[in-house]
């Protein structure tokens, strides 16, 4: 599996007076979110258990591990707004 | 245009370009010199350049896409008549991963999905979303194309390179 976000960078710059910059390590996060994820996972694990006793196809698994897949993708999403109309305000998001 | 389809024809036989990105060098030759010679270079030199730089305008899906044919991201770019700017760069392999997921949905949750969308006026069954299709969906998407000229000068542009 490929490894989810690891930084996040933003811009926000109105006109020339105020300028935001930031860039967020988003790996210092994973140990946070590990334990979140581990009770996830039994809370799934117990659903398609419940789910074969009711003799319906398990998938609740299979579906959270799709989501994290789906998460590790989102890197190399960028987003670059630029509007003239408000002093050319620009805001930029990037995943990496 | 001779020397143009010369070249064409090397890098076909040199491996840089596909079959079918040949062909459609040669067709566009035919149609528009000028503009197959700028395609044409922009191929050959895809592998050595590598992707193209990010929100780069006006290529054409065959140059962009590079010697290899493989389009990593879908672009979508939005230019207002009054200069205002949006541009949104989505890894393909996230469109996949989005779609695979869909298929990944639990049985008897898409089919309270389905039931909702149907109730909202949209006959769309997800049960339809098989992974075989979803390859062939991902292969056309970095085939498409979708340029919109609105009157009021918004120009929308999406494409995969």
């Amino acid at each position: 599996m490929k490894c989810p976000p690891y930084a996040m960078s933003m811009r926000i710059v109105d006109g020339k007076c105020a300028k935001f910059q930031l860039w967020f390590p988003l790996f210092i996060l994973w140990p946070l979110a590990l334990p979140f994820l581990l009770l996830t996972v039994i809370a799934a694990l117990f659903a398609d258990l419940f789910s074969l006793i009711s003799l319906h196809k398990p998938g609740y698994t299979r579906f959270l591990f799709g989501v994290l897949g789906t998460v590790s993708e989102t890197r190399g999403t960028e987003v670059f707004i630029q509007d003239k109309s408000h002093h050319s305000r620009i805001v930029a998001f990037t995943l990496r | 245009m001779g020397d143009d389809r010369n070249r064409i024809l090397d890098l076909l036989a040199a491996g840089k370009i596909t079959a079918e990105e040949a062909a459609r060098l040669l067709d566009a030759l035919e149609a528009n010199p000028a503009q197959a010679a700028g395609a044409e270079t922009s191929a050959g030199t895809g592998a050595k350049t590598g992707w193209p730089k990010f929100f780069s305008s006006g290529a054409k899906a065959t140059e962009r896409t590079g010697a290899t044919g493989t389009a990593k991201f879908m672009y979508v770019k939005v230019v207002s008549g009054q200069g205002d700017n949006v541009n949104v760069k989505i890894p393909l392999a996230l469109l996949r991963a989005g779609l695979k997921l869909t298929s990944l949905i639990p049985a008897q949750a898409q089919d309270q999905i389905n039931k909702t969308m149907a109730e909202k006026g949209m006959a769309f069954d997800l049960n339809n979303f098989k992974p075989e299709d979803l390859e062939e969906l991902i292969d056309a998407l970095r085939e498409m194309e979708v340029d919109v000229d609105a009157a009021n000068g918004d120009k929308v542009h999406v494409y995969a390179a």
